[in-house]
């Protein structure tokens, strides 16, 4: 009686999903592997927290895997169907995220500079804009540098404990830095702006450690000292 | 707090601050690229919902002048007319919008902010597809739409050669072709919308008497939901919820059918009572 129900409309959406299934299924066993090389150079670069001098060995370890996760990507890339890196996206923010904390840690190690947008896409072979394909989202970034804060103001009390009372110095002027820039942004009510709402802990911990240092006068350089003054990013 | 609070005191906070930045800081720059880049996301993702949202209301109307459809009336080629005008012009203004904000851009990045209209959309669009096949019943009446018929009726081509929405995004060379990206999901959950408007149909027309439209509609909704039931995917709660409400709408048409079929009788005289005033509107004359 009723002719207006069309059977196939079921038929071919079942074979859409099966088809996207598939790529699913198989991007997910490449971010698997992906997720075991960036737990390596997480382990890796713990030793940051207990060992100073290990530091350069770490970072060159942790590289190694980054660059490892590179090619991982390129195989990613080609899974994912041109155009559709946001329907398939929900499998690889979370890994990519903590591979830009990686790789800005690294980088904050070696050189004391924070890594940039394109720098950090470059080190996992990722385009920046999404028009030229596999692209390093932008929140992606952002999220991944707020990791790096949480990590930097752990790495400020361990390396008072280890003796080196000016590297928290530093970190708290990066911190500072940090956190000037993440007020430039317009935030939604988003993932991106509750973990930037995180930050200020972060901010507060490092300055703390800064406080103790400079109160029991165990950091000299009093150039470094002005400069901290100047800071309450509060 | 209302929600656009802190937007807007984080707004203000980086203005005090403004002045006692260091500009020629690298990270500050960088952090206003990432704040421009950031901010026409979130606008585009904002026009989109807007749109989205335009779409919503108008499919909902249509709906709901739709079932104001009545065998006792007569009305429906007219209301059938004005509604499929009506979702033309959905499909020539409002989607030709999205679509335009939607070139160049990944569909999927901003498909939360169009997926309720465009489901809405389905739902009211393959409704009337509904009404207007069962006028030309038992002939070769016209199955439901699917996507990729959808599809075929969301292409736009840029008349306005080089218009101001060009300057925002791209001069690419193909140019004056887009379309309205009709994802597939959508469109099922958007159909899955459709049977709660044949449940209702169902039991409105069981008012106005016309038992056998009842039995249709009833048979139309069983039919979707042996569809929606084979279909086999994992990772799809909001379909599976969409199903279970299916299924109650279903039961309630087949409880209707049942009524019809047990006290037929009774229900065919309480529909010639229901059509009394309708008659007397008429002062009594088209009596018989």
């Amino acid at each position: 009686m009723s002719h207006f129900v069309n059977m196939e409309v079921f038929s071919n959406y079942q074979k859409y999903i099966d088809n996207e299934q598939e790529i699913r299924e198989n991007i997910r066993i490449v971010v698997r592997e992906i997720e075991h090389l960036a737990k390596d150079a997480t382990i890796q670069l713990q030793i940051i927290h207990s060992d100073l001098s290990k530091i350069n060995s770490a970072c060159s370890l942790a590289r190694q895997q980054i660059e490892a996760c590179a090619e991982k990507y390129k195989k990613l890339a080609d899974l994912v169907p041109p155009g559709q890196y946001y329907r398939y996206s929900d499998h690889w923010t979370y890994i990519t995220q903590r591979l830009i904390f990686l790789s800005a840690l690294v980088i904050y190690l070696e050189a004391g500079f924070l890594v940039t947008r394109e720098t950090a896409a470059e080190m996992l072979g990722l385009k920046i804009k999404h028009s030229d394909g596999f692209h390093l989202d932008i929140e992606d970034y952002l999220l991944g540098i707020l990791l790096l804060a949480s990590e930097l103001s752990r790495f400020a009390t361990n390396s008072v404990t280890m003796g080196d009372y000016e590297r928290p110095l530093h970190i708290s002027h990066f911190i500072g830095d940090l956190n000037t820039g993440f007020r430039l942004l317009n935030m939604k009510n988003d993932g991106l702006r509750k973990r930037f709402d995180a930050l200020k802990y972060d901010v507060k911990k490092i300055e703390e450690v800064v406080y103790d240092v400079s109160i029991r006068g165990l950091s000299n350089p009093p150039e470094s000292k002005d400069q901290q003054k100047a800071e309450p990013v509060e | 707090m209302p929600k656009s609070q802190p937007y807007r005191n984080n707004n203000n906070a980086p203005r005090k601050r403004q002045l006692q930045l260091d500009e020629q800081n690298p990270v500050v720059q960088a952090f206003r690229n990432y704040a421009s880049e950031l901010d026409g996301k979130h606008d585009r993702h904002e026009r989109i919902l807007k749109l989205s949202r335009d779409i919503t209301i108008e499919s909902k109307r249509i709906i709901f002048f739709l079932h104001s459809i009545d065998s006792r009336k007569q009305n429906k080629s007219k209301v059938l007319e004005e509604a499929k005008h009506r979702l033309n012009k959905l499909i020539e203004v409002n989607f030709r919008a999205i679509a335009q904000e939607l070139r160049e851009q990944d569909v999927y990045q901003f498909r939360a902010a169009y997926s309720p209209g465009l489901q809405e959309f389905i739902e009211a669009y393959t409704y009337m597809e509904y009404l207007s096949s069962e006028e030309k019943d038992g002939e070769d009446s016209k199955l439901i739409s699917s996507w990729s018929d959808l599809q075929s009726i969301m292409q736009y081509a840029d008349d306005s050669k080089k218009s101001e929405e060009d300057a925002a995004d791209s001069a690419d060379p193909i140019g004056c072709k887009f379309q309205f990206f009709v994802d597939p999901t959508e469109y099922i959950l958007g159909v899955s919308d459709l049977t709660g408007e044949l449940m209702r149909r169902c039991i409105n027309s069981l008012g106005s008497g016309d038992t056998e439209t009842c039995m249709e509609t009833c048979k139309a909704l069983q039919q979707f939901y042996t569809g929606y039931i084979s279909l086999n995917c994992q990772r799809a709660r909001e379909l599976w919820r969409k199903i279970t409400t299916m299924r109650q709408s279903m039961l309630k048409a087949e409880n209707v059918c049942y009524n019809v079929k047990v006290r037929g009788g009774e229900a065919a005289k309480c529909a010639n009572f229901d059509h009394k005033p309708a008659e007397d509107a008429d002062e009594g004359f088209s009596m018989y």
